[in-house]
């Protein structure tokens, strides 16, 4: 087989004025196209539909299986325990206030929930996925600026709603 | 009935000679704060069109949309320690950015404004040679220059003021040139072929100006705005003070309100210069129809060259010092000289 030389055509030397207004055209062409920045506080932007970030838990309906602390690969889960009814008596009230309304949970005797520090957590899903009562779940919420010290949320504080956590 | 006159009927009991100083004086205080205005309202709408290309907001929390941005950043220049290199030529050191600022202001004094409704011509040098005035003014800039580079005992103010007179006197010659054809032109009425009024006086110059020049004479157009602009060292010919080589050239050592005072003489040139060619080339105050609203015309004018300025600032990268050079003496020089013969060809056969 031989290989064929192909001719290489030089480029015609440009008109000096000509490229430099075709690049202030080009550029000038911008001026009426969107700008991409967005105003932060004022204008949140398009979150995607499935985007997912802040972990919510529902005590009601955890068992404390400790699957989620296992499978969570940074070990952001820890568990801790949380006793709702206990903390219910000294304030002399019956139901203690958590965004889902709170009980002694029957099925969870050792009072054990998960306590997840957002500062090592990557959101990798696998803690709602092998959730065996869909007690913890992720939600689109992203607003969770903390101070340095004070990534970790508590299982009480998985329940509140972000701006009712203290920070 | 001009703005002079008015001035000076208001004070016309205290005898002729203090109301006309007195009305001279307004008048050119009346112009100077329009020109302030401007040089505000001219860094703000540079600060938010360079922000829209680039695809940005620009500014907008000062003030409502940002308007107050450029107060509060000549607040802040003020307000600035103003730093002194130790080894300085105290006079010359003080007296360079003075020099570029004045300049500027002085020459904005020179320029024929036109009239405007009610108060009539607004016109402060009633000088037969504004022209010639206008170019003495403007090499007063490489001086300023040069005093800052040599005063503050800087290796990169020296170099950049070595630039930045290179480039005023580079472009100054093809400017020149551009002007004397304009004024060959502008000397006899090219519909009658008869002399005309005063083709040195700028004012005269638009009066001698049926059709603008531009249409005429559209490579000195092209030269004489292209040294403007190169003049005014906006960013294709920011030699003198390019950032990634000379810090910011002859202006590094400055610091605090005597850099503003740079920072006004590079917008006041482009803006200077913006008029000047509105005047020579295209017409300045005369508009489609003739009404009191020159001044107007010629704004709209000034306003449209100075935004194609932004334009090539925000578009065009840096050129190298001996291109630059190169393009003044090599290329700008022989086309304004073809030019000048182009203009007296002109002048002798076409009526």
């Amino acid at each position: 087989m031989v290989a064929t030389v192909k001719e290489v055509k030089i480029p015609k030397k440009p008109i000096p004025v000509i490229g430099s207004l075709q690049t202030m055209y080009n550029i000038g062409r911008f001026m009426f196209k969107k700008p991409v920045t967005v105003q932060y506080p004022e204008d949140k932007g398009e979150i995607p539909e499935r985007f997912r970030f802040r972990i919510f838990l529902s005590p009601e309906a955890c068992i404390g299986c400790t699957l989620c602390e296992q499978v969570c690969p940074n070990h952001s889960i820890k568990m801790e325990v949380w006793k709702i009814d206990e903390e219910a008596k000294p304030k002399g009230d019956v139901v203690i206030e958590t965004a889902r309304g709170a009980r002694e949970n029957l099925q969870n005797k050792r009072h054990i929930y998960p306590d997840v520090n957002f500062g090592t957590c990557t959101v990798c899903r696998n803690c709602e996925e092998i959730c065996p009562t869909d007690a913890i779940y992720l939600t689109h919420q992203f607003e969770d600026a903390r101070t340095r010290n004070s990534f970790t949320y508590s299982p009480k504080e998985l329940t509140m709603q972000e701006d009712e956590v203290i920070k | 009935m001009n703005l002079l006159i008015r001035i000076h009927d208001w004070f016309s009991f205290l005898g002729p000679g203090v109301s006309y100083g007195i009305a001279y004086l307004l008048e050119t205080i009346f112009i100077l704060i329009f020109v302030g205005i401007s040089f505000m309202a001219l860094i703000y709408v540079f600060r938010k069109y360079m922000a829209r290309i680039q695809l940005r907001i620009g500014p907008n929390r000062v003030g409502k949309y940002g308007l107050l941005q450029v107060v509060a950043d000549a607040f802040k220049l003020i307000g600035k320690e103003s730093i002194l290199p130790a080894n300085r030529d105290d006079l010359a050191y003080r007296l360079a950015p003075l020099i570029i600022m004045m300049t500027t202001m002085v020459s904005f004094v020179i320029i024929p404004y036109g009239s405007l409704a009610y108060f009539g011509s607004l016109t402060i040098t009633h000088s037969d040679v504004t022209l010639v005035l206008l170019f003495g003014v403007l090499s007063l800039l490489p001086i300023g220059e040069i005093l800052a580079g040599i005063s503050t005992k800087s290796n990169y103010a020296l170099l950049g003021a070595l630039r930045g007179v290179a480039k005023d006197v580079s472009f100054e010659v093809p400017m020149l040139i551009s002007a004397l054809a304009i004024i060959m032109i502008s000397s006899r009425s090219f519909i009658t072929g008869a002399q005309t009024y005063n083709s040195l006086s700028l004012a005269g110059i638009v009066e001698n100006q049926v059709i603008p020049y531009g249409i005429i004479d559209p490579l000195g157009l092209l030269i004489f705005y292209i040294s403007m602009v190169a003049r005014a060292s906006f960013t294709p010919f920011d030699l003198a003070e390019s950032d990634s080589e000379l810090i910011t050239g002859y202006t590094t050592e400055y610091s605090g309100m005597r850099f503003g005072l740079f920072y006004i003489g590079l917008f006041g040139m482009v803006y200077l210069g913006s008029f000047f060619v509105s005047i020579l080339y295209l017409g300045a105050y005369n508009g489609p129809a003739s009404s009191d609203l020159g001044f107007i015309y010629l704004f709209i004018k000034t306003i449209i060259l100075v935004l194609i300025a932004f334009l090539a600032w925000v578009s065009l990268p840096r050129i190298r010092v001996d291109k630059f050079v190169n393009l003044g003496w090599k290329y700008l020089l022989p086309i304004s000289i073809i030019n000048l013969v182009y203009a007296g060809l002109f002048v002798l056969y076409i009526r």
